[in-house]
């Protein structure tokens, strides 16, 4: 038996090696070795083959060896086509030992043996056959049989490609989502990752499956914008090749050293290697990615539906075709920078990505907008609406893939593609950044029960832009700080709201969030959560229920978005009964944390806050506060004082009065009199009896914003209720009682009572399904049973009505005994 | 050798981890766990809803350690993983017949 020559190490092989490691080209190194192996394929061939298969065969190269491109250690993948099935048994010995010749000359094969009929059939099981052969070479043997074959194929490939192209796709996608659809891995393979080598050749192969003429011969290079990142890519995985001496395509830490400090490398630190490395898997994969979802919409002729149905969502600006996004007239872009940020805003709206030929404009357009930017310019509206969005996360990333995030934002080019060698991260810090934004967003429609929880807290915050923002920027500081990167995170967060002209509640509430990211995974890592002291210490960290929500889904993103399997339920459980420890302390403080002797500029303020609970002061903020006095001072006279405001959309109805029984129940009747539909509620008591109602409410009838006489009547009307003039009861008469939904949709209620938590009152918590009027009847049903309210807070999410009750019973706590009837009488309210 | 494995309260790990560094023992496993032992459970309330927390969440640390050294891990892990409460979890030590290092075929203690 001969024994050929090893190819792996053979003086041609050593000179190519050399060679390779002097300039980093593979070309020569891949067509190399493809020669030394395919004489030696054919010299076995010839030996083992050719005189026991004496009515012919042809060996062909399929796949990587067919385009002459083998790697120092890839697989070498053989066609053997026989005319007939090998039937005899000398014939399958001949093919066994040509075959165990090559492989103990050191080659890797892959073969397979099939007649032409065979070769134009599609084998379930192996599509991976049939996509070969697109690649295929004669080598030697019978060329008659080859012929043969060629003239069946192009009718089969014709015949078949839809079904091919089909499976390609499906095999691509299990394949991607092994690598969670990213190409921003720290340590990504070259080869089967997006943005690697398969993807460069499933976009050759889509190609060549569409286009007739290439299934007959081989086409010149379909991708020639691709050059520069094929050549690039090929040449990293030669050196990872020869580096472990075996076909191991993956990038690791070491490998991305050593890359870096080779005489080709085009930058001499790995941290900007590596940028250099995603830049050109980004537009592989981008390629990839257009073709594999050509491809799949040209197969499904529902998706042809509900993409004609899209394509109604094109407005004056933007126009829907085949599932993207382009713009009408694109030369406005010239004229107008910020249509660039309205077509993101339509995507974050629609879910409807923008097309190649929007992305090459914006691609030109992007120093225009760089410039555009430089300047303090007011443009948070416009980035608060894309934030506020249900699909932010894809415009998000869109605007990164197109350059938009980078030319908006210095701060943020910092992190693009940045590896941080971290052994719990799995990718890049931007596409952390991204993936954390897409785990909020993925919330939405989540049916996982662990995370059901946490996409109610994502229905209750009030501003998901911010909670957005946030994570946009939460890791900023990991490019440029030395120790913990929060504060620097916060201060590049502040410094580029400032400059789109962001309000200062939104800037704060950014710089809490992003400065306090890390508290809660530190708490779960080092405080026993069943101690007094860590519900405490949370409560004290986030001080209102309303930042503890937001702190809750910035944790749960954070952590979501390190690697697939960071967030587990166990981590699920541990993450909620934080959330739950430190929700329950902060809903007990409400009554029992109080203002004590307040620093202010007057007495008489001082004693308008004294004895409110802290919780004021913390959610309201100085000019509010100052306008609540001055409610307040008006009131003095004539016992009462109302103020009506409108608010993005919205109104607040401000009462400032004396405490009496029934009092916030005849405010919230009043108002669910005229038909308004009360969002939010807030009512504090003061330790000079004195009251501050707080309503926030929406007015569907539109009967304010058109009769603007009415909201005097509104403002008349809830002096006289406050003050006993004016029987709440005749204004709700005269409403129609709204129709319940359906007993599916409805929220089954809950009413809670927790007697422990406060030191003087009871608190009662009602959750229910929403209706006009439901807010007077809960009061009046509390104040019917003697209860005195002292504190409210009322929340709304969507249907459903979340309402906090803090309630004494003459001077007292509510009494065991009294606790069932209140119940049930308060059930009856919720199921009325 | 003796195969050491130790259940304790999740906030504990790194201080665990800590003190055995500072011992030499830098090899372990940890696993994320759920179980009770004595501690049972507890009910937790959300707006009015219970929710029955049967098995509480536990960290799971396993290591194989020469058994000279065996006395010596289990003082360090029940010194760092300490709270004095219910709950504080539980260590159980099994004979190990055989370790194997798969680079070099090491076996052992040299294998640890």
């Amino acid at each position: 038996m001969t024994i050929v020559a090893t190819p792996h190490s053979s003086p041609e092989a050593d000179e190519l090696r050399a060679a390779f490691f002097r300039d980093g080209d593979a070309f020569p190194v891949l067509a190399g070795r493809s020669a030394m192996v395919e004489a030696a394929v054919v010299r076995s061939f010839d030996e083992f083959i050719a005189p026991a298969l004496p009515g012919g065969a042809a060996l062909l190269a399929v796949g990587g060896f067919g385009r002459r491109e083998l790697f120092p250690h890839s697989d070498v993948d053989l066609l053997l086509l026989v005319p007939v099935e090998l039937s005899e048994a000398g014939q399958r010995d001949a093919v066994s030992r040509f075959l165990q010749n090559l492989w103990d000359s050191g080659l890797r094969l892959g073969h397979s043996v099939r007649t032409p009929t065979e070769c134009c059939e599609v084998h379930d099981g192996n599509v991976e056959l049939s996509i070969s052969l697109l690649d295929r070479r004669f080598l030697a043997g019978d060329p008659a049989l080859f012929e043969r074959m060629e003239e069946k194929l192009p009718r089969f490939f014709s015949a078949r490609r839809d079904e091919l192209s089909r499976q390609l796709c499906r095999l691509t996608r299990v394949r991607q989502a092994r690598y969670s659809d990213t190409i921003y891995h720290l340590e990504p393979n070259v080869k089967e990752a997006p943005g690697g080598l398969r993807d460069y050749q499933l976009a050759r192969w889509l190609s060549q499956l569409r286009n007739a003429q290439s299934y007959r011969r081989s086409e010149p290079d379909p991708f020639p914008e691709l050059a520069n990142a094929r050549t690039f890519l090929y040449s990293v995985r030669c050196f990872l090749h020869y580096r472990t001496g075996r076909d191991s395509n993956l990038l690791g830490f070491d490998a991305q050293e050593e890359l870096a400090d080779q005489p080709f490398s085009p930058a001499s630190d790995p941290a900007a290697w590596m940028r250099v490395y995603f830049r050109h898997a980004r537009s592989i994969h981008r390629t990839a990615a257009r073709w594999l979802e050509e491809c799949e919409a040209a197969g499904s002729s529902l998706f042809s539906q509900f993409r004609d149905w899209r394509s109604r969502l094109s407005n004056a600006e933007f126009t829907v075709s085949r599932e993207s996004v382009l713009f009408k007239s694109p030369q406005l872009l010239a004229q107008d920078t910020e249509l660039v940020l309205r077509l993101f805003e339509f995507t974050a709206r629609h879910g409807i990505r923008p097309a190649p030929d929007s992305e090459q404009r914006i691609a030109e357009h992007l120093s225009a907008l760089e410039q555009h930017r430089s300047a303090p310019r007011p443009l948070w509206p416009r980035l608060e609406a894309i934030l506020s969005l249900p699909n932010a996360a894809i415009a998000l990333r869109s605007m990164h893939e197109c350059g938009v995030l980078n030319a908006m934002f210095t701060e943020w080019k910092e992190i693009d593609c940045l590896v941080l060698r971290d052994f719990h991260h799995r990718y890049t810090v931007d596409e952390h950044t991204l993936v954390s934004i897409q785990e909020i967003d993925g919330l939405r429609g989540n049916q996982d029960p662990l995370r059901l929880r946490f996409a109610e807290l994502l229905d209750e915050i009030e501003r998901p832009e911010i909670l957005r923002f946030a994570l946009l920027f939460h890791d900023t500081g990991k490019a440029t700080a030395r120790g913990p990167h929060t504060e620097v995170s916060a201060a590049l967060a502040e410094q580029a709201l400032t400059r789109i002209a962001a309000p200062p509640d939104v800037r704060d509430s950014v710089r809490f969030l992003i400065e306090r990211h890390l508290d809660f995974s530190s708490v779960l890592n080092s405080r026993d959560l069943g101690e007094e002291g860590t519900a405490r210490f949370l409560a004290g960290r986030v001080e209102t229920v309303e930042r503890l929500k937001y702190l809750t889904l910035v944790t749960y993103a954070d952590i979501s978005a390190v690697h697939p399997s960071a967030m587990s339920p166990w981590r699920l459980d541990q993450l909620w009964r934080l959330y739950l420890i430190a929700y329950n302390e902060l809903t007990l403080e409400l009554d029992s944390d109080r203002i004590e002797a307040p620093a202010s500029d007057s007495p008489e303020k001082a004693e308008f806050l004294d004895g409110f609970p802290r919780r004021y002061l913390l959610t309201h903020n100085a000019p509010e506060i100052e306008a609540h006095y001055q409610i307040r001072k008006l009131s003095i006279e004539r016992g009462v004082a109302v103020d009506v405001k409108r608010l993005n959309g919205v109104y607040s109805l401000t009462v400032v009065t004396r405490d009496r029984p029934f009092l916030f129940a005849s405010v919230a009747g009043a108002l669910a009199g005229f038909g308004m539909n009360i969002l939010k509620a807030e009512a504090f008591g003061n330790r000079h009896s004195e009251v501050l109602d707080v309503f926030i409410f929406e007015d569907p009838n539109r009967t304010l914003d058109l009769n603007p006489a009415e909201i005097d009547r509104l403002h008349f009307t809830v002096e006289r209720v406050v003050l006993g003039r004016m029987d709440v009861k005749e204004l709700l008469e005269r409403r129609p009682r709204p129709a319940l939904p359906s007993r599916r949709s409805r929220v089954e209620p809950r009413v809670s009572f927790d007697s422990v938590g406060s030191s003087r009152a009871t608190l009662i918590e009602i959750v229910a399904q929403d209706r006009p009027g439901l807010l007077y009847d809960l009061a009046r049903t509390i104040s019917s049973a003697g209860g005195n309210i002292e504190v409210v807070l009322v929340d709304t999410e969507a249907h459903k009505a979340i309402d906090v009750f803090y309630v004494t019973f003459g001077g007292g706590k509510l009494t065991s005994g009294a606790e069932i009837p209140l119940r049930e009488a308060l059930l009856s309210v919720c199921r009325t | 050798m003796k195969k050491i494995e130790a259940i304790i309260q999740p906030f504990k790990l790194d201080d665990v981890k800590d003190a055995l560094k500072e011992i030499g023992i830098d090899g372990m496993t940890a696993t994320e766990v759920r179980g009770h032992g004595r501690q049972k459970g507890h009910k937790e309330v959300y707006r009015g809803r219970e929710y029955q927390v049967d098995l509480l969440p536990k960290i799971k640390i396993e290591m194989v350690v020469p058994s000279a050294r065996m006395e010596e891990v289990i003082r360090t892990i029940v010194t760092a993983a300490r709270t004095g409460k219910i709950g504080d979890g539980k260590i159980f030590v099994y004979d190990v017949a055989e370790a194997v290092r798969i680079r070099n075929d090491d076996r052992g203690d040299a294998a640890l």
